[in-house]
């Protein structure tokens, strides 16, 4: 827990310590964390499926640049407007979805994100298939943009990480626990099953909002194909499961392998891919847990530890 | 007029959709499993058989009684290998499994025949067009739709009228209480496996004769098919076919809207339904 | 003859273990009833038998073989069939399609005996008369008669009942209990798991009584007081009368 405030405070910190590549590279990380985390929280907690998230990346994305760059929005006013988009189609979204079964949900959401990637290319007011810069940003010095994209970091693992955190230790993460382990169960103790996945979706949407508009915002460009990226949802999907489902490390773990890998194999690009879809089909085929699964089986260690013991402690810090 | 002939277009473009939405719905009614890799599957037996047609000259046809069987026996080894692991109650690891399937899928086949779009020389059938009623119409697409609707009716007769076609659907009912009747759940699980990627086979042909295949397209037809399928209604293989002449009708008039539409309308018919009647145009409360 | 025969019988859901060492045994042609309260293991007995829970090949013997933990179907094919608890039908097929997939499986194992769809038509006639009605539109009692029906047909040598009787009207109950003598005078075996005490003793040669897992009771139908099984059914010592 101190590590992790260290590591939140490291991050904002960047500028005085880093160089300007680094930091684009601990931004891209911290991306990958971000979404994984949410894709965690909706696959790993409450049971939705999703492979769509990136809908709501982009939504976020675009919403900024319109703000900043056709209303004259300041940027960093601009990104936190912007997370109202996510979350008001979201709403909608859900609605609709939650009427689909299990296995449908997820692809459903798929459509959901392809719809958002058609509207919004043959939309004229973004620029439609062409997409739009975020020439505004010229106005900053490098140091300046440096220093707003490494606080953004920080506070997107803040409210990712330290968010699921505090949600999955409070009475909600508790009865969510309960739910993924036998929603019937919990339904009958009183936990509002339908109204907490709701919430997560909701939540999970405006996290990954807030990722897709930092992930925009550093790119300086937004074009359909690429705010509305599937990869995302691979990447997630990969992270979560090879790093282990259902559990804050596991993302960060499958974060820094998906992160490593990527920098030593994304130059075999196909057989790299092929070498992820094999490795997640394995995991999903013998080692539901992931990584992180199976070491906290043998050893039984926990960095974030959701679950409570008996003995009673006023504070909640390790 | 115009309207018209969008009609008959879409109608024709839903015969296309059915081949893929036939065996999505037969999978999910039976094992409750949404295979993410169909898509995929469709594309690699397309490109399977274009390389086949370049290679050996062969024709359209026999493309096909080559690709069939090879489809079942591919659908047969998914099954085995991977499907059967994952089936029960929790969606997570069958959608995983597929998914991880499907990107190792699409970037194996990436590698072997690159991002090229290619196509299956019809000889001459492709470019055929007969006269109905004053409109003329692709030769392709009537046979597409017309074995369509053999391969629909076939499937639901034999789901109605066969000995196999009961324990599937005693499976698809209650797969416990259908042991308790001596069925072989796995065994029944592969058949309809084999079964839905063999009509895949079909569709494979009929699809790079209709136009090119790339390794990226697969995602496309997955979600297709997975619209028909809740258009329709599930539970029925009929429901299917008719949810994918919805899907075809509210593709083709969405084009003539605006090309940039066509596609996207498909996909607001699908919300659309799914807002005013979750349970599908033709599916039971 | 005794067909078939429980030996030590242990089974566990996880961390809760359900039956601790049961011991029952059936002959050809006998009834015998299986009693106790809500939650003494008596479906989960039926259900370790049909190969549904993890339990050691020896536990359970057909024909003096050790065939515990068969798969259900494999357990059919040797001739043991289940009418289960809930009856669990084919919902959206109709009766005679319900009954037609155990006929088809049957066929299909190598499984011959006397039953058939004109011999099942004699014994419950409405059956005959709704076969083309699909079966989450029958009454209860017709359901159970399908869900028998169905069992039949898979021609078993040992037929378990788990709680046939439940939620119908006793007339109802009097006329599906009927047909057990003529399901007996075929030579199978029977294993009836009842919450109707009374019911159990007139349907049964034989009475075995659970209670947390354990047998606390057992003897003929005929010789058993409602005092022994009262004490049997809420615990005290074992009892073999």
């Amino acid at each position: 827990m101190v590590l992790f405030l260290l590591a939140v405070v490291a991050l904002a910190a960047m500028p005085w310590w880093a160089k300007t590549g680094t930091i684009r590279m601990v931004l891209e990380l911290c991306c990958y964390i971000a979404v994984a985390q949410m894709w965690n929280m909706l696959a790993g907690y409450a049971g939705l499926v999703s492979v769509g998230q990136q809908a709501f990346m982009g939504a976020a994305g675009y919403a900024l640049f319109v703000l900043a760059q056709t209303f004259g929005v300041n940027p960093f006013l601009a990104i936190f407007i912007a997370l109202l988009v996510p979350a008001f189609l979201a709403v909608p979204c859900y609605m609709l979805l939650h009427r689909l079964d299990g296995p449908y949900f997820a692809i459903g959401t798929w459509v959901v994100a392809e719809v958002f990637r058609l509207v919004a290319s043959n939309m004229g007011f973004l620029n439609a298939g062409a997409g739009m810069s975020l020439n505004v940003m010229k106005e900053y010095s490098l140091f300046e943009r440096n220093v707003a994209m490494s606080l953004l970091c920080a506070l997107l693992i803040l409210l990712t990480i330290g968010g699921s955190y505090w949600f999955l230790r409070s009475r909600y993460g508790l009865a969510l626990i309960a739910m993924r382990d036998n929603p019937v169960a919990a339904a009958s103790q009183g936990v509002n099953v339908r109204r907490l996945r709701f919430m997560i979706y909701v939540a999970a949407a405006v996290g990954c909002g807030l990722a897709g508009a930092v992930y925009a915002m550093a790119q300086l460009r937004i074009n359909p194909p690429s705010a509305f990226d599937p990869m995302w949802a691979n990447v997630a999907i990969f992270i979560v499961m090879v790093g282990g489902i259902a559990s804050i490390e596991g993302v960060l773990i499958g974060s820094l392998i998906y992160f490593i890998a990527d920098r030593w194999f994304g130059q075999y690009g196909a057989s790299y891919f092929v070498v992820l879809g094999v490795m997640t089909v394995f995991v999903a085929l013998y080692a539901r847990g992931g990584i992180w699964g199976a070491v906290s089986k043998r050893w039984d260690v926990h960095w974030f530890p959701i679950r409570r013991h008996l003995v009673y402690t006023p504070e909640e810090k390790p | 007029m115009q309207w018209f002939d969008a009609l008959i277009q879409g109608i024709l473009l839903g015969g296309m959709y059915a081949q893929y939405a036939l065996g999505m719905a037969l999978m999910f009614g039976v094992m409750r499993i949404v295979n993410v890799s169909h898509g995929d599957l469709v594309i690699l037996l397309s490109l399977i058989g274009i390389s086949l047609a370049s290679n050996f000259g062969w024709g359209p046809f026999t493309v096909m009684v080559a690709l069939v069987p090879l489809a079942i026996a591919l659908g047969w080894l998914l099954q085995k290998v991977v499907l059967n692991k994952v089936v029960g109650d929790d969606p997570l690891p069958s959608l995983i499994a597929t998914f991880g399937l499907s990107i190792a899928l699409q970037n194996m086949m990436l590698q072997i025949w690159s991002a090229n779009s290619r196509s299956l020389p019809g000889g001459g059938i492709e470019s055929q067009s007969i006269q109905i009623g004053g409109i003329y119409v692709g030769l392709l697409p009537v046979l597409v739709l017309t074995f369509a609707t053999a391969l629909t009716w076939g499937l639901d007769l034999v789901l109605k009228r066969t000995r196999f076609g009961r324990s599937l659907r005693a499976a698809s009912a209650d797969v416990e209480a259908a042991s308790m009747s001596g069925i072989n759940a796995r065994a029944v699980y592969a058949s309809a496996t084999a079964i839905a990627v063999g009509i895949l086979g079909f569709a494979a042909v009929f699809q790079s004769l209709r136009s090119t295949v790339a390794p990226a397209d697969g995602g496309a037809q997955l979600i297709y098919a997975f619209e028909a399928v809740i258009i329709g209604g599930m539970g029925s293989v009929w429901g299917a076919f008719i949810g994918s002449m919805v899907l075809g009708v509210s593709q083709a008039i969405g084009f003539r809207i605006d090309p940039g539409f066509g596609v996207l309308a498909g996909h607001l018919v699908f919300l659309l339904v799914l807002a005013i009647r979750p349970q599908g145009l033709f599916g039971k409360v | 003859m005794t067909v078939l025969s429980t030996h030590g019988l242990v089974a566990r859901y996880g961390d809760f273990q359900a039956l601790y060492g049961v011991d029952i045994d059936v002959a050809e042609g006998e009834a015998v009833a299986l009693i106790g309260a809500n939650g003494a293991g008596k479906s989960t007995f039926l259900r370790s038998i049909m190969g549904l829970m993890a339990v050691k090949p020896e536990m359970v013997r057909l024909d003096g073989q050790p065939i515990g933990g068969t798969p259900t179907d494999r357990m059919v094919q040797k001739g043991v069939a289940i009418v289960p608890e809930g009856r669990r039908l084919f919902t959206g097929m109709s009766v005679d399609d319900n009954l037609r997939v155990a006929m088809d499986q049957a066929d299909r194992l190598g499984r011959t005996g006397g039953w058939s769809l004109e011999r099942l038509h004699r014994l419950f006639p409405i059956l005959k008369e709704k076969a083309r009605t699909e079966v989450q539109n029958l009454s209860g009692g017709q359901q159970q008669m399908v869900s028998i029906g169905r069992a039949l047909l898979s021609q078993p040598r040992v037929l378990l009942c788990d709680e046939i009787s439940l939620g119908l009207a006793p007339k109802v109950i009097r006329e599906i209990y009927a047909a057990l003598p003529e399901i007996r005078a075929q030579g199978t075996a029977i294993i009836v798991v009842e919450q109707d005490v009374g019911l159990a003793q007139s349907a049964s040669d034989r009475i075995f009584c659970l209670l947390e897992g354990r047998v606390t009771l057992t003897g003929a139908s005929s010789a058993i007081t409602r005092e022994q099984i009262a004490g049997a059914y809420f615990g005290g010592s074992h009892a073999v009368v």
